[in-house]
């Protein structure tokens, strides 16, 4: 695709999403502004209704974009016609959160992951096809038996296999995974995660991956995006982020995480105050109201995202 | 270990207890022969995966079983020394909210839609008391008070409130009526991060204040670590292993428990690969003869497949249900080495 | 291979594979009424089938044969014989074929139009879903038998108009259930999934959203035909249905009823000829709905 090394994959400028409800405008993403290189993984962690998932869905345009434009490769996807975008999905793909609703409960294995090959015609023979299918099976370390399988006869971890394989299956560059793993058991989330891990390494994927869990955002990505309602706060390597938070919120978040050893150290800052509403939210910053360190300033005008250290992103007055 | 002294300072004591569900599909073995004991006034985490049973076992102590498929085939479940097994229906109706309560995953099936909050804290309340209406509510404000919802808000409706404040309502109704034991399945599960360690910190003082015991019912180990004084790891139905906190997270025996340790990101070390248990619990309508873990198990021998496991006692009080540990503890001497 | 070994086998991947709907058929086939139900609808589908072989439309079931109308039940006769001596067993086992085809072809017209209609309205939403559903409220708030009455009025009482006043009557009800069906299931994430890989929406609607519709639109269907049956005969009655010689359920009550106190026989076997036949759909259609509900996997 002519994608030279120094030039960024995925180019996220100003995008936003909002949503019209009877209750005014709901802003699910303002004004989010990242960029990310070929082969890399940014994760991007908030809680829910902080607008990750909406985020990682107008990038693909399964939302329309309110305002902003995404650049993959250089070319504007938002500006695609329905045909092109159609074929830009060849190189976007996503793996979604819950095996169960992720899956045509009527079509089997085999059906499922042909899916994508035959929509695009990639391979024309029914014989190459079935070969590619099981390729792909193998590929994601599921048995070659299991082709005929519906979905409801399958655990978690393989009806997650086989969103990986479907995704896999137009040989995409980038993949957006919302939530891929919390839905699924602890013993089975490693499997999984492993598995991504060695299909970015084989096959050189871009991720951008969705999460609401702390620790395994910061063992899977390269580098970590913190949403709050919609904005960007804080934008860091993940061991930076995770040895030096800097945005009040990030603090909060880290500090929250329960971790399994006996005898933690770290104080928990437990947060206080009511969330402000995405709903038509002042100019303020949208943390202000639970943040301890809040000043008038932080209640009057919206903190614009600096680079506190190279590569280092915050959006916070105080920091 | 069932000696009649213990009873007395035992807040919960379920024996041997064995759980089948018939479908259509054949029987379902949830609960293979589970004990399972806590003491007075302290917090036992029982951990495990999805489908190992930790519900139904919850399910089975208040006796709340989805009829007709669930049965509770042999074993004996006392509370306080009381066998609940042989109380009749109508007792039961008396001790559930008021001896012992449960906190389910998802608050907002737990509450009712079209009632204020007040009038079902009050609705418990009343049901156990007897209290005229008014002081019933008056006493559901003041509970709604204890878990940090302003008494105001109880004339407010479950949509009225996030996630986090209707955990806590459920959490006040448990409460309500100061009952011995609080259950509470996967109580922040559905909670978000922040929200989560609120409400954790919560119950915890609220346990201390009431003196209660409680059963935490969860997946996360961290939650574990937090709350819990004593742990019991369940696996197929069956507790694989149990001992204290320090026990557990410092003296691993089961290589089922080793598995799950190992299977999380570690906070400290990004870059250290996971090691994941391979393969699947087994079908709970089609157990193993021998040890449950054994196919997933790289320690498994031929005695693994064919016999159930003994326990294998470290302490006087830690064990586990393994007959690779004895072997492997007596070659390291003490504390069991997985390599 | 660096990638994850797969996960051991487990006992049920031995089994063989089966999908959704065969696990229902199979549910289906545990139940009781559901099966006798089942059994007396499929006996009557011989009957309409092979009705030929069995009496001779000219010469039994239309040719009048004055000297031996109006006996009772007997050996030659079971079901006696009607005012024109016509034997009343051939006259029910021909209406069969009447009621059973007009029904079948109705509803299974109405289920695709309708079915057509509520696919594009739930899956669309909006604007066009606002119109639709208007219209098909329009529709429901005339009584279906009212309305197959007037359609027959104003055109004329032929097999076709029938079929084409049940099929009008019956699209709502088709339109309305499969627009709801429609409207849960293009929610789940399954059907982002499939544009996430690029199909247009015409594929998702035939491929993903209608195949998870069916289970309500089965049901329907065969608790509609009843409907539909009942509305035939009761149309008959009025005189407005199939016309005199063809033999009908509600056109033989019709033509009997003056006989019913000196041979209530008359009215008695097309009488339970209609109620066998639409409690049979009713039986299968509850069977069903029990087989389908995604609640008892």
């Amino acid at each position: 695709m002519g994608v030279t090394s120094t030039a960024p994959l995925l180019q996220v400028n100003h995008l936003k999403k909002y949503f019209k409800t009877p209750r005014g405008t709901l802003h699910a993403v303002d004004d989010v502004t990242f960029t990310l290189e070929a082969g890399r993984t940014l994760g991007v962690v908030g809680e829910s209704g902080c607008g990750k998932s909406t985020m990682g869905r107008a990038i693909l345009r399964l939302l329309e974009p309110t305002g902003g434009e995404v650049r993959f490769a250089g070319e504007d996807v938002s500006k695609l016609s329905p045909a092109q975008m159609r074929a830009m999905r060849t190189k976007m793909q996503m793996i979604f959160q819950d095996p169960f609703s992720s899956l045509d409960p009527r079509k089997s294995v085999g059906q499922t992951i042909a899916e994508p090959i035959r929509l695009h015609r990639l391979i024309r023979g029914k014989q190459e096809r079935q070969a590619r299918v099981l390729e792909l099976m193998e590929t994601v370390g599921l048995s070659e038996r299991l082709v005929n399988a519906y979905p409801h006869e399958l655990d978690g971890g393989r009806r997650q296999r086989i969103g990986i394989a479907r995704a896999l299956a137009v040989n995409p560059k980038f993949i957006v995974c919302d939530e891929p793993v919390s839905a699924l058991d602890v013993s089975i989330q490693a499997q999984i995660l492993n598995l991504m891990k060695d299909l970015q390494e084989k096959i050189g994927l871009t991720y951008l991956f969705i999460t609401h869990d702390l620790s395994v955002v910061n063992h899977f990505s390269d580098d970590i995006m913190v949403m709050y309602l919609g904005r960007l706060v804080e934008k860091a390597p993940s061991e930076d982020l995770f040895s030096h938070p800097t945005h009040p919120y990030t603090k909060a978040l880290l500090s929250a995480i329960p971790i399994p050893k006996l005898h933690r150290e770290t104080k928990r800052i437990l947060l206080k105050g009511e969330i402000t509403s995405p709903i038509d939210p002042p100019n303020a910053c949208r943390f202000a109201n639970r943040c301890p360190h809040a000043t008038d300033q932080c209640r009057q005008q919206e903190p614009p995202l600096r680079e506190r250290a190279p590569g280092h992103f915050v959006a916070c007055f105080n920091q | 270990m069932s000696d009649q002294k213990r009873h007395g300072s035992l807040a919960l004591d379920i024996q041997g207890l064995v759980v089948e569900f018939h479908t259509l599909d054949g029987v379902v073995h949830a609960v293979n022969g589970l004990d399972l004991s806590i003491e007075q006034g302290t917090t036992l985490g029982l951990v495990g995966e999805t489908g190992a049973g930790k519900t139904t076992t919850a399910l089975s102590v208040l006796r709340l079983l989805a009829q007709p498929a669930g049965r509770i085939r042999a074993g004996s479940i006392r509370l306080d020394g009381e066998d609940l097994l042989a109380k009749s229906e109508q007792e039961m109706g008396k001790i559930r909210g008021k001896q012992v309560s449960m906190i389910f995953q998802d608050p907002m099936t737990s509450l009712n839609p079209v009632m204020t909050v007040e009038r079902q804290i009050a609705e418990v309340i009343a049901h156990h008391t007897r209290l005229p209406e008014r002081q019933a509510v008056e006493q559901a404000r003041q509970m709604l008070e204890t878990v940090g919802i302003p008494g105001e808000r109880g004339s407010e409706y479950p949509h009225q409130f996030s996630g986090g404040m209707k955990q806590r309502v459920v959490i006040a109704m448990a409460l309500a009526c100061s009952p011995q034991l609080l259950i509470a399945d996967e109580p922040t599960t559905a909670l978000d991060v922040t929200i989560q360690a609120q409400v954790l910190e919560m119950m915890k003082q609220l346990r201390q204040t009431y003196q209660m015991s409680m059963l935490m019912i969860t997946h996360d180990l961290g939650i574990v670590a937090e709350t819990c004084d004593r742990v019991a790891v369940i696996y197929a139905g069956r507790i694989v292993e149990y001992g204290t906190l320090e026990d557990i997270f410092e003296h691993t025996l089961h290589p089922y428990t080793r598995g799950l340790f190992d299977s999380l990101p570690n906070l400290e070390d990004r870059t250290a690969r996971l090691k994941p248990i391979p393969g699947l619990m087994p079908d709970p309508a089609n157990l193993p003869e021998g040890c449950a873990f054994c196919t997933r198990c790289a320690y498994a021998t031929d005695q693994c497949a064919q016999h159930r496991p003994e326990r294998f006692y470290r302490t006087q009080e830690h064990y586990a249900e393994c007959h690779r540990c004895r072997q492997i503890c007596f070659e390291k001497g003490g504390s069991a080495v997985w390599e | 291979m660096a990638v994850q070994a797969a996960a051991k086998p487990a006992s049920r991947d031995a089994r063989r594979h089966n999908s959704q709907m065969y696990d229902a058929m199979r549910r289906l086939a545990q139940n009781k009424t559901a099966v006798l139900g089942f059994i007396i609808i499929l006996i009557m589908i011989l009957l309409a089938v092979f009705a030929d072989v069995l009496f001779n439309y000219e010469q039994t079931v239309i040719k009048q044969n004055y000297a031996e109308m109006c006996q009772g039940p007997s050996l030659a006769y079971p079901f006696g014989t009607d005012e024109l001596g016509r034997d009343i067993l051939a006259r029910v086992i021909h209406g069969t074929r009447v009621s059973l085809s007009i029904g079948f072809a109705a509803t299974i017209m109405a289920s695709f139009l309708g079915g057509a209609i509520g696919a594009v309205s739930g899956f669309y939403g909006r604007r066009v879903d606002m119109i639709i559903s208007r219209v098909m409220d329009m529709l429901m708030a005339i009584p279906g038998t009212l309305l197959a009455i007037a359609i027959v009025a104003a055109l004329e009482t032929s097999m076709r108009n029938l079929i084409l006043a049940l099929t009008i009557s019956s699209i709502p009800k088709f339109a309305r259930i499969t627009r709801g069906a429609v409207m849960t299931v293009k929610d789940c994430e399954h059907i982002e999934a499939a544009r996430a890989i690029g199909a247009r929406n015409g594929t998702i609607i035939i491929h993903h959203v209608l195949p998870n519709c069916l289970a309500p639109i089965l049901v329907e269907l065969t608790i509609s035909v009843s409907f539909a049956i009942l509305t035939i005969s009761g149309l008959s009655f009025l005189g407005l249905g199939v016309q005199a010689p063809r033999p009908e359920w509600g056109a033989m009550l019709a033509s009997s009823r003056t006989y019913i106190r000196d041979y209530s026989y008359m009215t008695f076997f097309p009488g339970l000829a209609i109620m066998l036949t639409i409690l049979a759909f009713n039986l299968l259609g509850d069977g069903l709905r029990d087989a389908l509900d995604p609640r008892l996997k």
